[in-house]
C-alpha cells in the first residue's frame, strides 16, 4: 500500500531522515514510534510528499508520487487522509463545512455532499454538532470532526501525527476505538505516529521503531486492544493504595 | 448653525467629494491591495508560493510608497496622474495618489492579518488536495476574515485622514472645504463643525468595523 525507496531528507544541513526503505501492506495499522526529533513526524509527511524527499522514491495506492505532476498529486492527496495533533481545523466553518471543504475540493455536487457530511459526522458519533464551531467542542470531539474530514473521500490510507497526544486517557481511547473501526470496517490501512508505547501497542498489529532519521527496527506485534478506562473513584483509590504497598 | 446652512450646498459637495476620493481607495485596496498583500504572505519564507525575489520587490515597494510624507507622493505622481487621466487636478485625480497609498496601506495589513492563520490549518489543506488558489479562498481569507475586515476599517479611516489634503490638487473634500472656508477665512465655528463630521463619520466607520469583524469571528 505504501512503499518508502531510499527516501532521505534534510532541513538545510541536518539529516531528518537517512535513507529509508519501508513497506506498508494495505489493511495494516502501522506504528511509527520513537523519541522526539527522531523523525517520525516527517518520515509520515513524505508519505503524502508534504516534504519532499530529497532522494528515492515515494509509491502509495500504486501511485509513484515523486513522479506526478502538481496536479496528479493534489487528486492523489484526496485518497490519502491526514490527521494531526493540534485538529488543523477551520475555526470560522461549521463542523459541517469543515467536512464539506473536502468534498467541494473533491468536485463533488452539493446534494451529494450533505449527505456524505451527515454519514462521516455519523461515523465519528457528531452528527447532532454539524452546526457548532470548532471552539465549542472538546479536544476529543476536534479530533473526530478531523476524522470526519480525513474520511469523507473515502480515503484508502490515513496518516495520524500523534492524534491523541494531546488528549487524555478517556478521549483517547474513544479516538483509538474510532480509528481501530475505521482499519476493521472500512479498511483503511493506518500509519499511526506516536512517542506513546502504551497507545502503539494497543492498536498496531506492526510498529517500526526511529532513532536519528533511521528505521531501527520493524517488529510485528498482537494488538492489545482498547480496554474501556476505568473511571469509578473506588478504582482510583485501590490503585494508589496498591501502589503504596 | 446659522452658518452650516448658508454654505449648505458646498458642504454637501465636499462631502460628496470625500465619498467619491475615499470610495475609490476603499476600491483600490480590495481589489489590488487583498490580493498584493496575500502575495506578499504567500511568497514569505517557508509559505506556499515562497520567493524571495518577488517577496523583497513588492516588500520594498510597499515600503517605499508608504515612507514618502504623503503630500510629497501625490506631488511626485503628477507626471503618472497627468499621463494616466490626462489632468492632474480635481477629484478624480486625486483618487489616483490615494488609490496608491490605499494599496499600499492595505496590503501591509492583509499580510500581518493572513500571518495569523495556524499554519497547520493550511497544511491541512494542502494534504487534502487543495490548490493554492483553494487554499486563498476556501481557508486562508474565511480563517482571515475578521482581521482582514478590522485592517480595512483601520485603512478607511486613513484614507479619510488622506483625502483631507487633496485640495493641493484641487481635489477638495471635506478637509479641503473647513481649510478653504472655515480656517483661512476666519470662520472657526464652520471649521469646528466641519470637524465634528470628520469625527462622527470616522465614529460610525470604527463601531461598524469592530461589529461585523466580532460577529464574523468563530474563532
Ligand atoms: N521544517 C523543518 N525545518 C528544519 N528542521 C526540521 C523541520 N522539520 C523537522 N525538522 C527537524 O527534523 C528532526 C525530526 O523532526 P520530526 O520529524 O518532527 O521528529 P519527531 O516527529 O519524531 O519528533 C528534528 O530534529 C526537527 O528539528
Ligand atoms: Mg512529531
Amino acid at each position: 500500500m505504501i512503499t518508502l525507496q531510499n527516501v532521505s531528507k534534510s532541513f538545510s544541513q541536518f539529516e531528518a531522515i537517512k535513507s529509508v526503505n519501508l513497506t506498508i501492506e494495505k489493511g495494516e495499522i502501522h506504528g511509527l514510534i520513537g523519541a522526539s526529533g527522531a523523525g517520525k513526524s516527517t518520515l509520515l509527511r513524505l508519505m503524502n510528499l508534504l516534504e519532499l524527499p530529497d532522494t528515492g522514491d515515494v509509491e502509495v495506492n500504486g501511485q509513484t508520487l515523486t513522479r506526478l505532476s502538481a496536479k496528479e498529486l493534489r487528486r492523489a492527496r484526496k485518497s490519502i487522509g491526514m490527521i494531526f495533533q493540534h485538529f488543523h481545523l477551520v475555526a470560522n466553518k461549521t463542523v459541517f463545512d469543515n467536512v464539506a471543504v473536502a468534498l467541494q475540493l473533491a468536485g463533488s455536487r452539493k446534494s451529494d455532499i450533505r449527505l456524505r457530511v451527515l454519514e462521516c459526522l455519523q461515523f465519528v458519533g457528531l452528527e447532532k454538532m454539524a452546526e457548532k464551531y470548532p471552539a465549542q467542542l472538546s479536544g476529543g470531539q476536534k479530533q473526530r470532526v478531523a476524522i470526519a474530514r480525513a474520511l469523507a473521500n473515502n480515503p484508502q490510507v490515513l496518516l495520524c501525527d500523534e492524534p491523541t497526544s494531546s488528549l487524555d486517557p478517556n478521549t483517547t481511547a474513544e479516538i483509538l476505538t474510532v480509528l481501530n473501526n475505521i482499519n476493521q470496517q472500512l479498511g483503511v490501512t493506518i500509519v499511526f505516529v506516536s512517542h506513546e508505547m502504551d497507545v502503539v501497542k494497543k492498536i498496531c498489529s506492526r510498529v517500526s521503531v526511529m532513532s536519528e532519521g533511521e528505521i531501527y527496527e520493524t517488529v510485528t506485534i498482537e494488538p492489545l486492544g482498547i480496554q474501556a478506562i476505568d473511571n469509578r473513584p473506588e478504582y482510583f483509590v485501590q490503585q494508589l493504595k496498591r501502589d503504596g504497598e | 448653525m446659522q452658518i452650516m446652512l448658508q454654505y449648505e450646498a458646498e458642504i454637501w459637495q465636499s462631502i460628496g467629494e470625500t465619498f467619491v476620493m475615499v470610495g475609490v481607495s476603499i476600491l483600490a485596496a480590495i481589489l489590488i491591495g487583498l490580493p498584493v498583500g496575500t502575495f506578499l504572505f504567500l511568497c514569505r519564507k517557508g509559505q506556499l508560493l515562497e520567493n524571495r525575489y518577488v517577496f523583497s520587490v513588492l516588500n520594498l515597494l510597499v515600503n517605499v510608497i508608504r515612507s514618502f510624507p504623503f503630500l510629497l507622493l501625490v506631488v511626485f505622481l503628477i507626471p503618472f496622474t497627468r499621463l494616466l487621466l490626462g489632468t492632474a487636478i480635481g477629484t478624480a485625480a486625486a483618487t489616483v495618489p490615494l488609490s496608491i497609498i490605499a494599496i499600499a496601506h492595505y496590503s501591509r495589513l492583509v499580510e500581518q492579518s493572513l500571518l495569523d492563520v495556524p499554519k497547520g490549518v493550511l497544511e491541512a489543506a494542502v494534504s487534502m488536495g487543495a490548490s493554492v488558489r483553494e487554499i486563498i479562498f476556501k481557508f486562508l481569507y474565511i480563517e482571515a476574515r475578521s482581521g482582514l475586515v478590522l485592517g480595512l476599517t483601520t485603512s478607511i479611516i486613513s484614507f479619510i485622514s488622506y483625502s483631507t489634503i487633496m485640495g493641493v490638487v484641487g481635489g477638495g473634500g471635506i478637509g479641503d472645504f473647513a481649510i478653504r472656508y472655515g480656517y483661512q477665512q476666519f470662520q472657526t465655528e464652520l471649521m469646528m463643525y466641519m470637524i465634528i463630521i470628520m469625527v462622527i463619520l470616522v465614529q460610525l466607520i470604527q463601531f461598524t468595523g469592530t461589529t461585523v469583524s466580532r460577529v464574523i469571528d468563530k474563532r
